[in-house]
C-alpha cells in the first residue's frame, strides 16, 4: 500500500474507533465538568475547570460508598465459590473417565444460554422460603447460577491445555492424583485460573436483574441497582453525578483492560466471551 | 471391557471432585427450573405466595392474550436488528482490527471496552447522550441541520425501537469482532497468494476466502447472539422500561413485570417456559438448517 492510502485507511479506521469510544469518553469528561459546563450552547469537549466535586459528593452524600462495598464483597466472593468448586469440577470433566461425562460437559453448556427471567423466579420464593431475601449471600448463590457454568467452561478449556503427559509422569513417580493435581497440575493452570477469576468477577460485578429481584434494602445493595435506584429517587437528575459514578462502576475494568491485558486475551482463547 | 481397581477408584475420585459442582448445578439451576415449570401450573399471588392449581390454565390465558404475540413480535424485531447490526459492524470492524493499523492494541481495547462495561453504565451513558435538552446526540443533529428540533429518543416510536436497537448493537458487537478477529488470524496466507496470482481483487478475495473460511465461526456467533439478545433484559428494560407504553416490551420484560407488578407469579412462569419453548424451536431449526448447509 502507498503512504497515502494507508494514512488514509488509518484515518478512517481510528474515526470509527473513536466514534465507538465516544459515549466513554463523554462519560469521563461529563464526570469531570463543573454543572454549569454541562448546560453551555455549544458543549465543549474537555472540561474547561476540571474538578473531582462531584466524586467527593458520590462518597460524602451518597450511599455509593455502600454500594461499592457490597459489590466488591459480592464479586469476590462469588468469584472465590465458583473457581473453587469449578476447579476441581474441571479436572474430574477432563481427566476422569466414568459414566454421564459427556452429558454433564453437554449441560454446563445448554445452561450457559438459559435465560435469567426463567431461573429468577423460583430463586426469588426459595431465597423468601430460606429467609435470605435483602442479603448479600442470596446474591452470591443466585450469581452461581451463571457463574459456575461460565467458570466451568473455561477451566475445562484451560485444563484440556495441561499436557497430559505431566501428570502421567507424576503418577509414574508415585504421586497419587490429588498429589499431581496439586503440585503438577496446580501450577500450570494459575494463568488460567487468574483468567477465568476476572471474567468471573466482571460478570458478577456487572450484574443487574438477580439484584434487582432479590434485594430491596440499601444495606445490602450492589453498585448496579444503587445507581440506578439513585437516578430514579432523585429530583431532579444530576447526570454529572451519575456519569462519576459510572466512571467508579467502570474502576475494576479499566484496572484490568490497562493492567491486565495478557489474562483478558488468554480468555478470548478460551472462550471468555458471554453476553 | 473390565475396568481395573485403579480405573475404578479413580472413577469414583473423579465423581467425587465433581460432586459439590453437580450438587450446586441441581439446587441453583435443575431445581429452579423444574419448579419454574411446575410454578406455571398454579397461579400464585406474588406479595403472600398462595397459590391455586390451574392446571394449563395460564397458558390457554397467555396464547389467548395479545400482550404476549406483541412481545413475541417485538422480541423478534429486536433480536432480528440488533443481530443485523451486531454481525456487520463486528465483521466490518474486525476486518480493519486485522489489518495493519496504527496503535493497533489500543484501538482493540477502545473496541472490545463496551462489551465489557456494566450494562447499568452503558445505559446511563446512552441516556445521558440521548438527553432531550442537554443531550450532545441532539445538538450535534441540530448543528448538522438534520433537524431543527431535538429528537424524543426513547419516548416515541419508531425512535425508542431503534435506539434500542443502535445501543444493543454499541453494547455487543465486540462479541462478534473477537471471534471472527481469532479465526482470520488462522486463516492461512498462502489461500491470499494464490487468488492474488489469480488477479482476484480484494472483494472478490473477501468473498471468495474469507467468507468461506469464517463460516464455521459465523454460525456458532450468530446462535450465541441470537439467544442472548433474544433473552436481553437489563439493556431494554434500563433503557425504555418497555415503552413508551409498550412498544418495546420483549418477552423477558413480560415476564418481570408479571412476577413482580402485576403479582402474578404463575402467569409469569408460563411466558418464562414459553419463551424458551420459542427459543428451543429457533435454535433446533438453526441448527438442522446450518448443519445441511454444510454438504453444499
Amino acid at each position: 500500500m502507498t503512504f497515502l492510502g494507508r494514512l488514509a485507511f488509518n484515518l478512517i479506521a481510528w474515526a470509527l474507533v473513536l466514534v465507538i469510544a465516544f459515549p466513554l469518553a463523554w462519560m469521563v469528561v461529563t464526570a469531570l465538568k463543573p454543572q454549569s459546563e454541562l448546560f453551555r450552547r455549544p458543549p465543549g469537549f474537555l472540561p474547561e475547570a476540571p474538578t473531582l466535586d462531584h466524586f467527593r459528593r458520590l462518597l460524602e452524600e451518597t450511599p455509593f460508598a455502600t454500594y461499592f462495598g457490597n459489590s466488591v464483597i459480592l464479586a469476590t466472593a462469588t468469584t472465590a465459590v465458583v473457581i473453587a468448586l469449578a476447579t476441581l469440577g474441571a479436572y474430574s470433566l477432563v481427566r476422569f473417565r466414568y459414566r454421564g461425562r459427556e452429558s454433564l460437559a453437554f449441560l454446563v453448556l445448554f445452561t450457559y444460554l438459559l435465560p435469567s427471567v426463567v431461573l429468577i423466579l423460583p430463586l426469588y420464593l426459595m431465597m423468601v422460603r430460606l429467609g435470605l431475601a435483602n442479603t448479600l449471600a442470596s446474591l452470591v448463590i443466585a450469581y452461581t447460577t451463571f457463574a459456575l457454568p461460565y467458570a466451568l467452561w473455561l477451566l475445562r478449556s484451560f485444563m484440556a491445555g495441561v499436557p497430559e503427559d505431566l501428570e502421567s509422569a507424576a503418577l509414574v513417580d508415585g504421586a497419587s492424583r490429588l498429589g499431581a493435581f496439586r503440585d503438577v497440575i496446580l501450577p500450570q493452570l494459575v494463568p488460567g485460573i487468574i483468567s477465568t477469576a476476572l471474567f468471573t468477577f466482571i460478570l458478577s460485578w456487572n450484574e443487574y436483574l438477580y439484584a434487582l429481584v432479590l434485594v430491596n434494602s440499601d444495606a445490602a445493595r450492589p453498585l448496579t441497582t444503587g445507581v440506578m435506584s439513585m437516578l430514579i429517587s432523585a429530583f431532579n437528575i444530576e447526570w454529572s453525578l451519575l456519569m462519576a459514578a459510572s466512571v467508579m462502576m467502570s474502576l475494576p475494568l479499566i484496572v484490568v483492560f490497562a493492567f491486565l491485558q495478557g489474562y483478558l486475551t488468554r480468555g478470548f482463547g478460551a472462550g471468555a466471551v458471554k453476553g | 471391557m473390565a475396568m481395573t481397581r485403579i480405573e475404578r477408584r479413580y472413577a469414583w475420585l473423579g465423581l467425587a471432585l465433581i460432586g459439590p459442582t453437580v450438587l450446586v448445578f441441581c439446587a441453583v439451576i435443575v431445581f429452579p427450573l423444574v419448579a419454574a415449570i411446575y410454578l406455571s401450573l398454579f397461579r400464585i399471588y406474588t406479595p403472600t405466595l398462595e397459590g391455586a392449581w390451574v392446571g394449563l390454565g395460564n397458558y390457554a390465558e397467555l396464547l389467548a392474550r395479545g400482550e404476549f404475540w406483541q412481545a413475541l413480535r417485538t422480541t423478534l424485531i429486536w433480536t432480528a436488528g440488533t443481530l443485523t447490526l451486531q454481525m456487520l459492524f463486528g465483521i466490518a470492524m474486525a476486518l480493519v482490527l486485522h489489518q495493519s493499523l496504527w496503535f493497533r492494541s489500543l484501538a482493540r481495547s477502545l473496541v472490545l471496552f463496551p462489551y465489557f462495561v456494566s450494562t447499568v453504565v452503558a445505559v446511563l451513558v446512552w441516556r445521558w447522550l440521548f438527553n432531550d435538552l442537554y443531550g450532545i446526540l441532539n445538538h450535534v443533529i441540530m448543528v448538522a441541520g438534520v433537524s431543527d428540533m431535538p429528537l424524543d429518543w426513547l419516548g416515541t416510536m419508531p425512535n425508542a425501537m431503534v435506539s434500542v436497537i443502535l445501543v444493543g448493537a454499541w453494547k455487543y458487537f465486540p462479541f462478534v469482532v473477537i471471534a471472527v478477529l481469532a479465526r482470520l488470524q488462522t486463516i492461512p496466507e498462502a489461500l491470499y497468494e494464490a487468488a492474488r496470482i489469480d488477479g482476484a481483487g480484494p472483494v472478490a478475495r473477501f468473498f471468495d476466502i474469507t467468507l468461506p473460511q469464517l463460516r464455521d465461526v459465523l454460525v456458532v456467533v450468530v446462535m450465541l447472539r441470537a439467544i442472548w439478545d433474544f433473552k436481553e433484559f437489563d439493556l431494554i428494560f434500563l433503557l425504555t422500561g418497555g415503552g413508551p407504553v409498550t412498544a418495546t416490551q420483549t418477552l423477558p420484560l413480560v415476564v418481570y413485570k408479571e412476577a413482580f407488578s402485576m403479582n402474578q407469579m404463575g402467569m409469569a412462569a408460563a411466558h418464562a417456559v414459553a419463551m424458551m419453548a420459542v427459543m428451543l424451536v429457533f435454535m433446533i431449526v438453526y441448527i438442522r438448517r446450518t448443519r445441511g448447509g454444510q454438504g453444499a
